[in-house]
């Protein structure tokens, strides 16, 4: 992924910010003073200092001086070279998420954790010991200690 | 005072809590020890279970426990294999591994718990200490105050964390006005709501810290797929570690001093306390050539600092109810949920509460330290874990635990929302820290500076002591964009 795409991802990003201050302080304007005060306040100085944050990012270009070498106050940001490696994770994500909704939690939980570390290189025990595991934890804790109310699985809704 | 300490001991040392307390030092342990699983990212998962718990000292236990010990076994993978378990054991790398490579893992890792275990005692003296000082000018402090503090907390988190003072900022402000969506619990006006009943009564702040800290930590986990190169045999000199760190004992005071101050200044997390103190020994001992290539004072620094960081981020957390740190944000959330309400009562009738705070801290990294150093041996074998035996059984958690929020399946919605976020702040360099501040924090805000106006009108801007925390204020948030800019100038000249 080229620098110059990471640059422009980023000031979308900020512009993005400044829009959704903007937004705030157009709608907080219509609310009471009790209400709208507080959004007010910040968002009105957030709004000028996204200004500054936007100036100084369209004035910035891939040959501009690296930033000051300091102490990372932070772990470092995701690399701008692993995107496929982020969609990757991402779609897991997504496809965990509409297991949850399709099938449920208790049958979703271990298919995900078997599915994943098996195809990523663990062995059958340690995959089927990690689904059991995480079965184990939900199933106990939540459906029998807590007794969860579950949201209904997409696909048991036609039985 | 001495019946609140003796009643916060024997609150900690109660069957339960000191059960909770075991469980707490036991998984910080485990989250130091294994690299890509941040202390912030398993409190935010800890706490929707901890908001169920009724008993404040079981709560102060298992949290305060936890985050007491990580940056301890943090340290086995920063000497044995050159990644730092957390952030707070960076600098540890630098002296820790060399040492390892010349077979000194076994001295390395023994200064390294007894420079922890020092550091994070000497830490709870202070707070102690601090308490008689502290009572008064908390006690003297309006809404006011209390509001252009909230303010400074949220401009020191924000300039402070990432090298980007306006984008740290502005993040922070985020946070506030994430506080603000639902129903404005004064005048009823809904909020930021999109006609969403679901978004009623705000956003919890659960979901945001998952979505924040535990997801983005789980996507660049899977996504760098990592294997750590070789790690390094275990070696002699146990004994002499130990030694070490008394031979070296003003240096260790020395940088617990700086952690502490580090923790008592909000925004300045572990990850800068180690550097801080390696800097500082670096800068302040005989013979700084020798650092970088395997120098037992270059372990002895950072650790004992990370230690003692985290007792000093429970001076302004507990006196003034603004967290130091990401950690203790999310342990005041908690701490609200169960009735614990840091600021002037923990001073005053909740007292025994601060002293149970510094009991946990105090016993806890002895049990921790003991434990590490018992099973040191073991454990440096153990010190790899693949990441796809981590990944998934973090993210069941993360889900179950968005979803034990509200019991609500539009949770887990708002937990990918934010995730998202979190990750676009991650990828786009925006530090996160602030936003979490800015949400905790918010709502007290919005009160203390709606009190300070119905009150004072605009004179309360001209009470002496808001002046001088707006001086706070304004110079926090200039000197690093000055400081920032003279660099930037130097690097344009070179």
């Amino acid at each position: 992924m080229s620098q110059d795409s990471l640059i422009l991802e980023k000031r979308l990003f900020s512009l993005f910010i400044f829009l959704v201050l903007i937004g705030a302080v157009f709608v907080a304007s219509q609310w009471t003073l009790r209400a709208s005060i507080i959004v007010l306040l910040l968002g009105g100085v957030g709004i000028v200092l996204a200004i500054f944050q936007l100036v100084s990012e369209f004035k910035s270009t891939s040959e501009s001086p690296p930033a000051p070498a300091g102490i990372a106050f932070e772990t470092p940001q995701v690399k701008s070279d692993s995107r496929w490696g982020n969609l990757e994770i991402w779609s897991w994500i997504l496809g965990f998420y509409v297991g949850i909704l399709l099938v449920g939690f208790l049958i979703a939980v271990p298919l995900f954790v078997l599915v994943y570390s098996k195809i990523y290189g663990a062995g059958w025990p340690v995959s089927l010991g990690l689904s059991l595991f995480c079965w184990g934890f939900v199933y106990g804790i939540f459906d029998q200690l807590m007794h969860v109310p579950w949201p209904r699985a997409f696909l048991f809704s036609f039985f | 005072m001495l019946e609140a300490a003796l009643d916060g001991f024997l609150g900690i040392l109660t069957l339960e809590s000191f059960g909770w307390m075991t469980l707490g030092l036991l998984l910080g342990s485990a989250v130091g020890f294994l690299p890509g699983i941040g202390g912030p990212s398993t409190l935010a998962i800890m706490l929707p279970f901890v908001m169920t718990m009724k008993d404040p000292y079981a709560v102060i236990a298992l949290l305060v426990g936890f985050d007491a010990v990580g940056n301890t076994a943090s340290a086995f993978t920063s000497i044995l294999i050159s990644v730092p378990g957390g952030a707070g054991s960076q600098a540890t790398i630098l002296d820790g591994y060399p040492l390892a490579k010349q077979g000194q893992a076994a001295r390395a890792l023994s200064a390294s718990f007894m420079a922890s275990l020092l550091g994070g005692l000497i830490g709870p003296v202070v707070l102690l200490a601090s308490l008689p000082f502290l009572r008064p000018l908390v006690l003297s402090f309006g809404s006011p105050e209390f509001f252009v503090m909230c303010l400074w907390g949220i401009t020191m988190v924000g300039v402070l964390s990432g090298n980007a003072p306006i984008r740290g900022l502005l993040a922070g402000i985020l946070g506030v006005l994430i506080a603000t969506v639902g129903l404005d619990p004064k005048s009823g006006v809904p909020r930021f709501v999109f006609d969403q009943t679901y978004l009623w009564e705000g956003i919890n702040l659960v979901l945001v810290a998952l979505g924040m800290f535990a997801v983005p930590e789980m996507i660049d986990l899977a996504s760098r797929k990592s294997t750590i190169a070789e790690s390094q045999e275990f070696g002699e000199g146990f004994m002499e570690g130990i030694k070490d760190c008394f031979r070296h004992w003003w240096l260790l005071v020395r940088a617990s001093a700086v952690g502490l101050w580090v923790g008592f200044l909000p925004g300045l997390g572990s990850s800068v306390a180690d550097w801080f103190a390696y800097a500082h020994a670096v800068q302040t001992e005989k013979n700084p050539e020798k650092f970088g290539k395997g120098d037992i004072r270059g372990v002895i620094a950072p650790e004992a600092a990370n230690n003692s960081k985290e007792a000093g981020d429970y001076i302004p957390t507990l006196a003034f109810g603004i967290p130091g740190g990401t950690s203790t944000a999310l342990i005041l959330v908690a701490f609200t949920a169960v009735g614990i309400q840091p600021g002037p009562d923990m001073l005053t009738s909740q007292l025994n509460l601060t002293f149970a705070v510094i009991w946990t801290l105090t016993i806890s990294n002895i049990i921790a330290v003991a434990l590490c150093m018992a099973l040191a041996r073991p454990l440096a074998k153990a010190c790899f874990v693949p990441f796809y035996t981590l990944v998934p059984p973090i993210l069941v958690f993360v889900f179950i635990g968005a979803f034990a929020a509200n019991f609500s399946s539009y949770d887990l919605i708002t937990l990918l929302f934010f995730s998202f976020l979190g990750f676009l702040l991650r990828r786009y360099g925006w530090p996160r820290p602030p936003l979490i501040l800015g949400l905790v924090l918010g709502a007290k805000m919005e009160l203390y500076l709606w009190l300070s106006v119905a009150r004072f009108g605009m004179e309360w801007l001209l009470r002496p002591g808001v002046v001088a925390l707006l001086v706070l204020v304004a110079a926090s948030f200039a000197f690093p964009i000055w400081k920032e800019r003279l660099e930037k100038k130097r690097a344009l000249a070179a």
